[in-house]
């Protein structure tokens, strides 16, 4: 190129950009909704605690997720309501048995640096998160995905290369798995599948996620990170659909004080806080109307019963259960402790899930009168009361909201059954590990679904479960999830498990999760209906305030 | 005074090492570890992790290479929660932070405190030195972590003149709040000693020869009471800065300043033993330094001292 | 931790206690009741822990007892009002704040006191032991003093809470252990100028045993100078704790402390329910400037310098 050309090239350029800055300014509206645009496209939300890792291979919190989401793009993506789209993947198409996915990629996309996406940088970026090398927290996603040989290749019996996908050419990456699993597509929206750029992680090792190294493939790029204090990414121009993107700049804040935060947002630094305060709704749905919002989030609290040899005898008696379960007031804590739009709880499976009908549990449709007296009648039965009064410790980890819940369970219980409780608070690690032995009484127990479908939360009822740390064995829930599995219809199913848990009280689900949030009035399009919390920044935008 | 200095840094060597293996026997008494999880990692996951952070190798092996990296590579081993760093990186990014702040709040403190102190002490028994003592006493007893979110509510919230947190790469105007969150009871302390100590000063008999002199009050004070009534202050100074680099954990999570007492705390929690033990090696390191410059500072100042 | 000029004060305070001879608590008493300010602490103090002792039997709920219909969102109607019986309110989990206040009082309190105490008793056997047996084994000691001294605490009792759970005995160990260094350094001091004492010699002389020697003659002749330096530390001790509260890591509940309702009231702060933090708040403050008046006086009492 001359120097002349050159010199017109760019003025050329520069015509165009100022050109659109003035459309910006005066017209610019948003493509589909036609709302007016504001001429700063950028945004800064609020989190609670720094990422462990944004390395998509390492990712193990949702906030580092919805990092590695905007920087990365897998197969799929998922749109607002959380159904699945095209992402790098035009589509897939399974063979017949269920068991082999093709995904077929596009042409146009393309790397931070200008390279093409590869099949192979699926295969890459799946095979190492699975290396035992890598000492991913979250290889056993691969498991739950069904990946062939996944097992194998985590625990290190196999080479990497015997992991269930494969890239015949450039453009095509095949999944073989190991069981049908409809939801598949859906696991490929998450950060352990993503592609990755290998020269890139090769070149630099463990410092390839510093802003000055990182080669990513989403809608934005790393610009900025400052542990303990912020993140920032930019919209990559190098995106294939690039064009639609919106929102130019993303800052996340870490603070780690939820009160900090929202004093924060209302002072106007931030748009978005992540984690209001517990039971703050009511009050800032009525000064700020429509700034709070409350949406579910697919996650269920519940208290364990310890059942193992080294559980309370008391505890061993379904009676004893069934009473301590009945005189938990759900609707009091929903409505004055969490109180922001969280659910009554009485099956563990989240009221949300797609597909999903509650089965016709006798307690919930009672009134909270008739649950105690029906309480006190099967404590009675049981043997306790008065003159031999029942005692229990709940264990839960240290926060203010559980040990709100704690508090108000114990009262509960000590004010309708005579049941005294103590009250023991650890550290998450201690705590998690004490549960885990089976060192407890009453233990606080939450659990997020992985993927938008029951058996997400049955599995974990069956006696094998590893997460069953209430240690009950139950062989017929056992039988109708194991037939669940292969079932055409597995809904009834899994509502007889729930059912049967109902009835013996193995647990005691307390509420289902709602996400409560602070958005600004002009930060538009947050997807309230993905019930995974999964969002995209390349789908927001700033309206002009009027 | 050489000898003094060496000899000073020659129990520190022991110091360290009896802190490190102090923090070693605890963490590894700990139940849970850093990568205790809601779901139990697989043991096929767990055994790749723990191979990865040589957390396979036996104890004192652990603890030999540990110390090793340190003193010859000056390597704080990788951290185990945050995942795409090392300790270095962590010490790098929040000690300068704390570093800033907490300088800023020791000369802050030092300054309005020993102001404050002679204040009261030259007008003992005045309106002046009860308001004083009674500011000194309420500034010491308040908690910085009521007093930092209200500082927050009127400057940010209502006056809206500073931000309400973050560091931004220390721009003035993110400093000035933590500053004055850290500092204030430590002035509070210092003027309450320099005061009593100021007040004696000023009744001994070589002021009250000067007065006596003749010599204006504001020439003795400066030039004469001043060198012997701040003794007490400087040896209280080597406790008040290990003080506030601890105290700065308040400040981190009220103000997001992302130093390293934010940082200690988290790993505590997190059971991150690599970040833990680099920053209490690093904050241990500190504390025997600042005993040593303060009794250096100590003796420069009291001509009757001699090591 | 207690400044280096109060313990040279208390070096010299000592000194002279011991020149004259019991006369001294005479005069002692004497001052400390000239002192206005004082005596007024000393009254609060006293006031404070019959409210502390006999308050739960002026509150109309147990400090355990929640009211349903006042708690969480619905907080801001458990205001303050002696119809309902809530004098101070309810807290966000519809507890009678006043039993709470109550509680968190005593607790507060006992922490101090005890914290001290554990302090003072090890610091000065430690000290006088030191001093006593003198030689190598005092310098062995004193450079083990030293040592500890360059440990950040603060940091290894964040630890040990974080990783063997909290207790209300750990934290009175915990807290104790930090403070018993500076109080080891004094009694050595001391006991340096009394062993030469005839007294001493006289009981040597007699065929006593060391050990009882110190009990019986050395540390009944530091005990003015423990107790101003214990009633120094307590508020120390309690804003200690108030610390270890707000990281968490303080009393389990159903138990509380005046820091764990300060922080929790604080939390609240914006929320339009201010008596949360407010009530605890001032039985804080007023306990604390109580003791640092009652410190103060003692100390002046026991120094007869004229102020």
């Amino acid at each position: 190129m001359t120097y002349r050309t050159k010199l017109l090239t760019s003025a050329a350029a520069l015509l165009i950009a100022t050109g659109g800055m003035v459309m910006a300014d005066a017209h610019a509206t948003h493509p589909e909704t036609g709302v007016t645009l504001a001429t700063d496209q950028s945004f800064t939300y609020s989190i609670l605690d720094d990422f462990p890792s944004i390395d998509p291979s390492l990712v193990e919190d949702v906030e580092g997720a919805s990092v590695a989401r905007d920087l990365f793009e897998g197969l799929m993506i998922e749109n607002a309501s959380g159904e699945v789209e095209p992402g790098v993947a035009t589509g897939y198409e399974v063979s017949d048995d269920g068991l082999t996915y093709t995904f077929t990629l596009r042409d146009n996309a393309k790397w931070s640096n200008g390279d093409p996406v590869v099949a192979a940088d699926f295969v890459y970026g799946l095979q190492r998160a699975a290396n035992p090398e890598t000492a991913s927290e979250y290889s056993w996603y691969i498991e739950v995905m069904g990946v062939a040989n996944a097992a194998a290749v985590i625990a290190g019996d196999m080479p990497v290369d015997a992991l269930g996908i494969s890239a015949p050419d450039d453009m095509t990456v095949v999944y073989t798995i190991d069981a049908p699993r409809p939801y598949f597509p859906q696991m490929t929206t998450f950060p352990t599948t993503f592609p990755l750029h290998a020269a890139t992680i090769e070149e630099h090792g463990s410092e390839w996620t510093k802003p000055e190294n990182i080669v990513s493939n989403g809608a934005y790029v790393l610009t900025e990170y400052v542990p303990q204090e912020k993140l920032v990414r930019a919209r990559n121009a190098m995106y294939w659909d690039n064009d639609s993107t919106i929102m130019e700049e993303v800052t996340a804040l870490i603070i780690n004080d939820s009160n900090a935060a929202l004093t924060r947002y209302l002072a106007g630094e931030i748009d978005f806080v992540m984690d209001v305060p517990a039971g703050q709704f009511p009050r800032l749905n009525a000064e700020y109307p429509g700034e709070a919002l409350s949406f579910p989030n697919s996650c269920s609290y519940y208290y364990q019963f310890n059942q193992s040899d080294s559980g309370p005898e008391a505890l061993k008696d379904a009676n004893v259960r069934r009473a301590l379960s009945l005189a938990v007031n759900r609707d009091v804590i929903v409505a004055n402790v969490m109180a922001g739009g969280q659910k009554a709880a009485w099956t563990f499976t989240h009221w949300a899930i797609s597909g999903w009908e509650q089965p016709e549990i006798e307690a919930a449709s009672m009134t909270q009168a008739e649950r105690n007296a029906m309480a006190v009648e099967l404590m009675t039965e049981a043997g306790y009361g008065p003159d031999n009064p029942l005692s229990l410790e709940i264990m839960y980890n240290t926060s203010d909201s559980h040990q709100s819940v704690a508090v108000a369970i114990g009262q509960m219980w000590k004010q309708t059954l005579g049941v005294e409780s103590t009250l023991a608070n650890q550290e998450w690690a201690t705590f998690l590990n004490t549960r885990g032995e089976q060192n407890y009484e009453v233990a606080r127990s939450a659990w997020c679904a992985d993927y938008n479908e029951p058996s997400t939360y049955t599995d974990l009822m069956t006696t094998q479960s590893p997460y069953n740390d209430g240690r009950f064995s139950d062989a017929e829930i056992d039988a109708l999830l194991q037939g669940a599995k292969t079932a055409d219809d597995p809904m009834p199913l899994y509502q007889q498990a729930e059912q049967i848990a109902s009835d013996n009280a193995y647990f005691l689900p307390i509420y289902h999760y709602a996400s409560v949030r602070m958005k600004a009035p002009n930060l538009e399009n947050w997807p309230t209906e993905n019930l995974l919390q999964n969002w995209y920044s390349k789908d927001l935008y700033i309206s002009a305030s009027e | 005074m050489y000898t003094f200095i060496a000899k000073r840094l020659a129990v520190a060597v022991p110091t360290l090492l009896i802190l490190i293996i102090f923090s070693f026997v605890l963490m590894f008494a700990a139940p849970g570890g850093p990568f205790t999880n809601e779901r139990p990692l697989p043991a096929a996951v767990m055994d790749n992790i723990n191979a990865r952070y040589g957390l396979d190798q036996p104890y004192w092996k652990q603890m030999y290479d540990y110390v090793y990296n340190v003193v010859f590579r000056f390597d704080f081993g990788p951290s185990f929660q945050y995942r795409d760093r090392t300790v270095n990186d962590v010490i790098a990014q929040g000690f300068p932070v704390t570093l800033t702040y907490g300088a800023w709040s020791a000369l802050v403190a030092l300054v309005v405190g020993v102001s404050l102190g002679i204040v009261a002490a030259l007008r003992q028994n005045t309106w002046l030195d009860y308001l004083a003592v009674g500011i000194t006493i309420g500034a010491q007893a308040l908690p910085n972590f009521v007093m930092a979110p209200v500082l927050v509510l009127i400057f940010t919230l209502w006056l809206g003149w500073l931000p309400g947190g973050g560091w931004n790469g220390g721009q003035w105007n993110h400093v000035i709040l933590p500053v004055i969150a850290l500092s204030t009871s430590y002035m509070a302390s210092i003027a309450r000693i320099m005061r009593s100590s100021m007040l004696e000063v000023m009744n001994s008999n070589f002021i009250r020869t000067a007065l006596a002199k003749g010599l204006p009050m504001r020439r003795v004070v400066m030039r004469h009471a001043l060198k012997p009534a701040l003794l007490p202050v400087i040896s209280y100074l080597g406790p008040a800065v290990v003080g506030m680099i601890t105290g700065s954990v308040v400040i981190d999570v009220a103000f997001s300043t992302g130093g390293i007492g934010q940082f200690f705390v988290n790993s505590a929690f997190n059971r991150d033993y690599a970040v833990i033990m680099g920053i209490t090696i690093l904050v241990g390191a500190l504390t025997i330094l600042f005993n040593l410059l303060v009794d250096v500072l100590y003796a420069w100042v009291d001509p009757k001292i001699r090591y | 931790m207690i400044s280096q000029s109060d313990a040279k004060l208390l070096n010299d305070t000592a000194a002279l206690a011991d020149v004259r001879g019991r006369s001294l608590w005479e005069d002692a008493r004497r001052r400390f009741f000239r002192n206005k300010a004082a005596v007024a602490g000393l009254f609060v103090l006293i006031a404070i822990t019959l409210f502390a002792v006999f308050g739960s039997y002026f509150a109309k709920y147990e400090a355990d007892f929640v009211d349903f219909s006042l708690m969480g969102a619905n907080a801001y109607q458990g205001v303050p009002s002696f119809s309902s019986g809530h004098y101070f309110g309810t807290d966000i989990d519809g507890r009678d704040l006043f039993a709470r206040t109550v509680q968190g009082t005593g607790i507060s309190l006992l922490v101090g006191i005890v914290g001290s105490l554990v302090a003072v008793i090890v610091g000065t056997l430690y000290g006088a032991t030191a001093g006593y047996v003198g030689g190598r084994t005092d310098g062995t000691m004193m450079r083990i003093v030293d040592i500890l001294m360059s440990i950040p605490f603060m940091f290894v009792l964040i630890l040990m809470l974080v990783i063997f759970g909290r207790s209300i005995l750990m934290l009175f160990i915990g807290i104790g252990l930090i403070s018993w260094l500076d109080m080891s350094r004094i009694a050595r001091g001391q006991t340096l100028t009394i062993k030469n004492k005839e007294f001493v010699e006289a009981a040597v002389a007699t065929g006593v045993s060391p050990f009882t020697i110190v009990l019986r003659h050395i540390i009944p002749n530091l005990l003015g100078i423990v107790i101003v330096y214990a009633t120094l530390l307590v508020p120390q001790m309690i804003i200690f704790e108030s610390f270890i509260s707000y990281l968490g890591l303080g009393v389990q509940e159903p138990n509380t402390s005046l820091g764990a309702l300060i922080n929790a009231g604080a939390n609240q702060m914006s929320n339009g329910t201010l008596w949360m933090l407010l009530y605890p708040l001032a039985f804080f403050l007023v306990t604390l400037f109580a003791f640092f008046f009652v410190g103060d006086g003692l100390r002046d009492s026991l120094d007869p310098k004229d102020r």
